[in-house]
């Protein structure tokens, strides 16, 4: 397949989408709702190709004994569990008690405690980024240290203060600059489905 | 490294964590209080609540994301409470796996809790991220007024309620819903995090209100008054002192270190300047 076949296969349903929101013609809508369940099909066939090559790797790691076969027994005994209380015979899917149950007692807590455990983390990792001697690092960890003390729940004139400058921050600079990188990228997008489909500056040159 | 700083770096993590899991055991109100800050933010949920009609059926885009979701669940929670109290019908539908995982949770907290069945329904979960989204916009439909539809079918809603996470959040809905469906009123939940992301879309009114930080969430769950139904929201408020004590522990690591490499860059600049 050529280089250029994919953006040029994106910019046209992206431009017969844009026309179907425009225009109401009931053939063009028809049209642009193949293309929208084609992707949604493709994206659901993804998510379950993933599903299944993360359970043969992780089989994989434990019939070799190569890696952390103690991780990999408990992410298949995980699915296993999971797939047992949705599919087994009389169950009611993911609305399933039992699915519920792994979900709210086990899945939810879990995970949520290990990303819990990145408050300890991203600040030993914005100690160790400033041991370098890097600019960037210093800036964005300064600019870290200045919203953590604007966000400080404390009330009173203090509290009042910092509500209102952290509020100031939001929509100046930081809405400016997100403002300008959404237009940015929107004309970026806009300029380069043109040029796709007019066939100017493509890949293949 | 001496060896004090080595049982500092050490020991420092498990001695924050036990200091705010004890913070957190603390009473609540022991003068700090979250909600006492700018309720601007409530004041927009409750004027686009006030807004619905009778028995108003909402879309709840449940797609909030493990990391951030224990911010923003004392508040979702209350606000489900309270639409269910101004009788509203909540068709819970669900973008990303996680969004799922954790529709799974409140749907079940809320059969335990004993939220009238008939006013909650289940769309389940649609994959396909933006594409899905296109999908639902164009799907939504009208249906009998006031109406429940059954799972696999879409509502004709009065508003959408979306629980923004990373993956799939307020930004998404408005860019791929709001121009197929524009008189559809989008209110939003949503980590600070993406605050900046979506204040544009809060201040040219592609969102109709936005609860995106731990005091606007408060200063909201405060003006709420739910009667029986105050069963479904939290019975305790996060704690502040586990959130004041955890942001200046960062504000001390982090100044630390900036301190230190203020120093460092001081004593370079002085050295040339000497030589």
């Amino acid at each position: 397949m050529r280089r250029s076949t994919i953006p040029a296969l994106v910019a046209v349903v992206g431009v017969l989408l844009l026309t179907d929101l425009l225009l109401v013609n009931a053939s063009l809508a028809e049209i642009a709702g193949v293309a929208i369940d084609a992707a949604i099909l493709v994206a659901a066939g993804a998510a379950l190709a993933a599903v299944a090559s993360l359970a043969l790797r992780r089989a994989g790691d434990l019939v070799r004994r190569r890696g952390d076969s103690i991780g990999a027994a408990f992410v298949l005994g995980g699915m296993a569990a999971l797939l047992i209380a949705g599919l087994r015979p009389g169950a009611t899917g993911s609305s399933d008690p039992a699915v519920g149950w792994l979900v709210s007692a086990l899945l939810i807590p879990i995970g949520a405690t290990l990303f819990a455990l990145l408050f300890v983390t991203t600040l030993a990792a914005s100690r160790r980024s400033l041991a370098t001697p890097s600019r960037e690092a210093t800036v964005l960890v300064t600019a870290a240290l200045v919203v953590l003390v604007l966000l400080l729940p404390i009330g009173g004139g203090i509290g009042a203060w910092l509500s209102g400058a952290a509020g100031w921050m939001l929509e100046v600079p930081i809405g400016a600059v997100f403002r300008g990188m959404l237009v940015g990228v929107a004309i970026l997008a806009a300029v380069l489905a043109a040029r796709t489909v007019l066939g100017v500056g493509t890949t293949d040159e | 490294m001496s060896d004090r700083r080595a049982i500092l770096s050490r020991m420092g993590p498990p001695v924050l964590l036990l200091v705010l899991a004890g913070a957190v055991l603390l009473p609540a109100d022991i003068g700090l209080r979250l909600d006492r800050a700018d309720s601007s933010a409530s004041r927009g949920v409750n004027v686009a609540l006030d807004q619905l009609p009778e028995d108003p059926m909402v879309l709840v885009g449940f797609d909030p994301d493990l990391g951030t979701y224990a911010e923003l669940r004392p508040t979702v929670r209350a606000l489900l409470g309270d639409l269910l109290g101004r009788g509203a019908n909540l068709a819970f539908i669900s973008l990303t796996p996680e969004g799922r995982a954790l529709a799974i949770g409140e749907l079940d907290r809320l059969a335990r809790l004993e939220a009238n069945p008939g006013q909650i329904v289940d769309l389940g979960f649609l994959p396909g991220a933006e594409a899905a989204l296109v999908a639902l916009a164009r799907g939504l439909g009208p249906t009998a007024a006031g109406a429940l539809v059954g799972p696999g079918e879409l509502p004709d809603p009065d508003m959408a309620l979306v629980i923004g996470g990373n993956d799939l959040g307020p930004r998404s809905w408005v860019e791929q819903v709001t121009p197929r469906r524009e008189s559809l009123e989008i209110v939003a939940v949503a980590p600070t995090v993406l605050l900046p992301d979506l204040q544009p879309y809060l201040a040219s009114g592609q969102l109709a209100a936005l609860l995106a930080t731990p005091r606007d969430g408060a200063a909201y769950r405060a003006t709420l008054e739910l009667g029986p139904l105050e069963r479904l929201v939290e019975p305790t408020e996060p704690s502040s002192l586990a959130i004041l004590l955890g942001i200046l522990a960062a504000i001390v690591v982090l100044g630390q270190a900036i301190g230190v490499r203020f120093a460092s860059a001081m004593r370079v600049f002085g050295s040339r300047e000497a030589s």
